[in-house]
């Protein structure tokens, strides 16, 4: 397993909570780093704002990205990511609450590498995170980080 | 004309457009204020989708994490009640997604082409077959029914259906299910045959309202929508639907899609 980090972007605290524990349950050791709105999300991945120093050739592992957010919402994140060259190739797993078609399609045509729609019973969501945790933590190589020019 | 070559009488169509100018205004007024509803409950699905079941995963997930890590702590009439929470949680999730289900059907675009019928009740079955592998249920379904249709919305339909035949025969010995077809193919009546429950023809007029159910939750589950979307399905069709049933001996479901001018013509 890959110790990089995974980018949880939450808005909901009480969501963040379950998540956590889901991820603690599936025996995902990697540090996770929580994003509460879009903005703080993207100064993470890009070294802007709070985390100017952060050293932004260490991409995360994969982001958990919901849709729903305060400010910049997630389907603006998907954007702002795809439209970076660093972060082009970042892997981003939708996880939210909704199945509507729009959302899907929009997630979807901004280049998202997968939508998992979170359950509402905690035992099947537990399993969900298992399997995202297997897939993109463990089964899944990741691209290189491009170097900056 | 008179001999100065000036007309003396003028011969001229005239109508009175005011009439068809109001109408036509009257259309375009209602056709924005359609719009407008339409945009209104676009927004409201999506707010229902993303806000309503968030507080819900808390109840379900936090009740979940009480009985795991206060085992030891509680007493067992504690973790009933928390079990209860996490029944109603799920519940009350299962009504928003077949709410929801229910206006997609409305407000989705129709979009009509060839159907194989057969097809899509035989992948209904396959996938209620995954979700219960330990049911012995005889199905029959006649091959070729082929028609005219919103394949995505008749799969809605038949899901529905085929999956309510599914769920009332749960307690029947020898279990049977069929989709057949009677009349020609441009007036086709399509038939979902159980022998399971059953109902009481009394209340029969009751069955595709939201949220009406004719049975105890004890029984057999259920939200009470997916004979409304069904109904909504095949009335968009230009069909509709209706039922016979006997308490004990099963139900008969009956569906058109296309209304008896049509048939006729």
């Amino acid at each position: 397993m890959s110790d990089k980090a995974i980018l949880l972007v939450e808005d909901n605290p009480k969501d963040e909570a379950l998540t956590v524990r889901a991820l603690k349950k599936a025996n995902v050791l990697n540090p996770v780093v929580i994003a509460r709105d879009g903005v703080e999300a993207l100064d993470y991945l890009l070294g802007r704002g709070a985390y100017e120093n952060r050293d932004t050739s260490v991409l995360p592992q994969v982001v958990l990205l919901d849709l729903k957010l305060p400010k910049v919402d997630g389907h603006e994140v998907l954007q702002a990511i795809r439209a970076n060259p660093r972060t082009r190739l970042l892997p981003v797993v939708v996880l939210t609450s909704s199945n509507e078609e729009q959302d899907l399609v929009r997630s979807y045509g901004y280049g998202a590498n997968s939508y998992v729609r979170k359950p509402v019973d905690f035992v099947q969501f537990l399993d969900a995170v298992r399997q995202l945790g297997l897939y993109w933590l463990i089964l899944n190589d990741v691209a290189p980080v491009p170097h900056e020019n | 004309m008179n001999e100065r070559g000036e007309p003396a009488f003028l011969l001229g169509i005239s109508h009175d457009i005011t009439e068809r100018k109001e109408m036509i205004e009257a259309l375009v007024r209602s056709k924005k204020e359609t719009e407008l509803a339409y945009a209104e409950l676009e927004a409201f699905s999506f707010s229902v989708a993303h806000d309503l079941r968030a507080p819900l995963r808390s109840m379900d997930g936090f009740s979940q994490a009480v009985l795991e890590d206060h085992a030891d702590s509680l007493r067992p009439e504690g973790a009933q009640h928390l079990r209860f929470i996490r029944e109603s949680a799920q519940h009350m999730a299962r009504l928003i997604d077949d709410l929801l289900a229910l206006s997609r059907v409305s407000r989705s675009d129709f979009r009509p082409g060839p159907v194989n019928l057969s097809t899509l009740a035989e992948k209904a079955i396959a996938r209620l077959r995954v979700q219960a592998p330990e049911r012995r249920v005889e199905v029959v379904i006649a091959p070729g029914m082929t028609d005219r249709g919103d394949a995505t919305l008749l799969t809605t339909a038949l899901d529905n259906l085929l999956g309510n035949a599914w769920k009332f025969t749960s307690k029947t010995p020898h279990a049977r299910i069929e989709f057949t077809a009677e009349g020609p193919p441009e007036a086709r009546t399509y038939i979902v045959r159980d022998n399971g429950a059953g109902f009481d023809m009394a209340y029969a007029n009751k069955l595709f309202g939201v949220f009406n159910r004719l049975h105890l939750a004890a029984e057999f589950e259920g939200t009470g929508i997916g004979l409304a979307s069904v109904q909504r399905i095949v009335r968009r069709h230009g069909g509709d639907v209706w039922a016979e049933g006997t308490i004990g001996k099963g139900a008969c479901f009956y569906f058109t899609l296309r209304s008896d001018e049509e048939q006729s013509a």
